[in-house]
């Protein structure tokens, strides 16, 4: 209680909680940035890491499920917004949120950089399943579905779930490291 | 704090992420790039106008025996510089830096060095996402510019499209240059695609070609953006098994969304 009342007399702008919403929105949009972008050593096969699946895992190691599963909604509704609404990446992102709250509880798994890319390889995995399953989950239901035939779908599902487990979880601790680290300190200080 | 942020998300989303474009529009300003691989866009270039010359004998051709001739599209447009690819694994999207503020509309269909690219389907001031032939939701319809045979094109995700016929023993072989027809009511007609590379005419239920897309799509730099008024009414339907005598059926549209 005495952490609350020393905070609020501080200006706005200078409050822990401000301070640590601001960098986690303008984590999420750099991420959102760097979607689109295809730099050159960032991609394999024309896929570049999944960025907003990273953020998802490293948001999801230390929280409950709840909270992973909101961010998981969240950030699956902004990136159908940057594609198409339909088959929706939030259902992915969610089960991604999820799972990744519930592997810490079972201690399986240490917190440091190699088990967080490991994390992220088999997320990475999980999520581009989700999105197969929708698709061919569209296919068999509608009669006129504008997806490719199911063997179709699985083989490019192969290709994109490989080539994006592999880059993302390359990639994973250069966002981890930096946000978990942040939250770290401000759960600390807090 | 949770309703905000899934409410903001949502806002997002409905806007088609104007929003997230024109910032990235933004941030990559000074990474746009400017020319280079101009060989291979030279090559495109090239293959694009010698298609162009078939379809323009094919149609020459034609137009002796027929008197009623409309013109086709012309070739005035807006350039726009590649900025971005897709957001996802999925879905073949490119970015432009061209918007609403240029004028550029939902259904505009884009070009490139080589022939179609694809159509505008979401703009933001300054930015419009286009969806690339080669997604495997893109339906197009074209036809071999030599024989005039009737398909639909569908993408699968590289640069390879597949034509699927409505005959059984259509009148095209490897080499054709394939162009959109003037059933593909969402694309202006004698666009050149590609490039047939090889027939499978056991294909069932309908023979197939895999067409070799003539526009360099991996390393597109740069497209234009054709204004266009897709037609998007749909005629009534033919009752079933009052198929035309060609067996064409009027269902050659291409790009639709999901």
């Amino acid at each position: 209680m005495t952490i609350v009342t020393r905070a609020s007399s501080l200006p706005l702008w200078r409050r822990p909680w401000v301070i640590n919403s601001a960098v986690t929105v303008a984590s999420v949009l750099a991420c959102l940035l760097l979607l689109p972008s295809r730099i050159p050593g960032m991609q394999l096969l024309g896929v570049s890491p999944h960025w907003l699946l990273i953020w998802v895992v490293a948001w999801s190691v230390k929280r409950t499920q709840w909270e992973g599963a909101i961010a998981g909604l969240v950030l699956g509704l902004l990136q159908d917004a940057m594609t198409a609404p339909a088959p929706t990446h939030a259902l992915g992102l969610i089960v991604v949120g999820v799972l990744t709250a519930r592997l810490q509880k079972q201690r399986y798994l240490q917190e440091d950089i190699v088990s967080v890319a490991l994390i992220v390889f088999v997320m990475a995995v999980i999520a581009e399943t989700v999105l197969a399953l929708q698709m061919s989950l569209n296919q068999l239901i509608s009669v006129d579905s504008l997806y490719p035939s199911l063997d179709k779908i699985w083989l490019y599902h192969q290709r994109v779930a490989l080539s994006s487990a592999i880059l993302s979880s390359l990639w994973a601790p250069a966002l981890y490291y930096p946000l978990n680290r942040w939250w770290d300190r401000y759960s600390t200080d807090a | 704090m949770v309703t905000l942020a899934i409410s903001s998300a949502w806002l997002l989303r409905a806007s088609d992420g104007a929003l997230i474009y024109e910032a990235y529009h933004w941030v990559t300003r000074p990474l746009q790039p400017g020319l280079s691989r101009e060989q291979q866009f030279e090559n495109s270039y090239i293959l694009e106008l010698q298609e162009r010359i078939v379809e323009l004998e094919n149609q020459n051709r034609a137009l002796q025996a027929v008197d009623a001739y409309e013109k086709s599209i012309t070739t005035e447009g807006t350039r726009a510089t590649v900025i971005g690819r897709g957001a996802d694994h999925w879905w073949q999207h490119v970015i432009l830096n061209r918007g609403s503020r240029s004028g550029v509309d939902v259904g505009y269909v884009v070009t490139g060095p080589g022939g179609l690219v694809g159509r505008v389907v979401a703009v933001s001031p300054s930015t419009s996402r286009v969806l690339l032939v080669s997604d495997a939701t893109s339906r197009i319809g074209a036809k071999v510019s030599r024989s005039r045979t009737m398909g639909v094109v569908r993408g699968q995700s590289n640069n390879r499209v597949i034509m699927e016929f409505f005959e059984k023993l259509p009148d095209a072989k490897a080499g054709d240059v394939i162009v959109t027809s003037s059933f593909s009511r969402l694309f202006p007609r004698d666009v050149p695609i590609g490039r047939i590379e090889s027939i499978d005419l056991t294909k069932s239920p309908a023979p197939e070609a895999v067409i070799q897309l003539s526009s360099p799509l991996p390393v597109l730099e740069w497209a234009i953006i054709h204004p266009f008024e897709p037609l998007e009414m749909v005629d009534i339907p033919t009752l079933p098994g009052a198929e035309s005598e060609n067996g064409a059926r009027l269902d050659g549209s291409g790009g639709a969304m999901p």
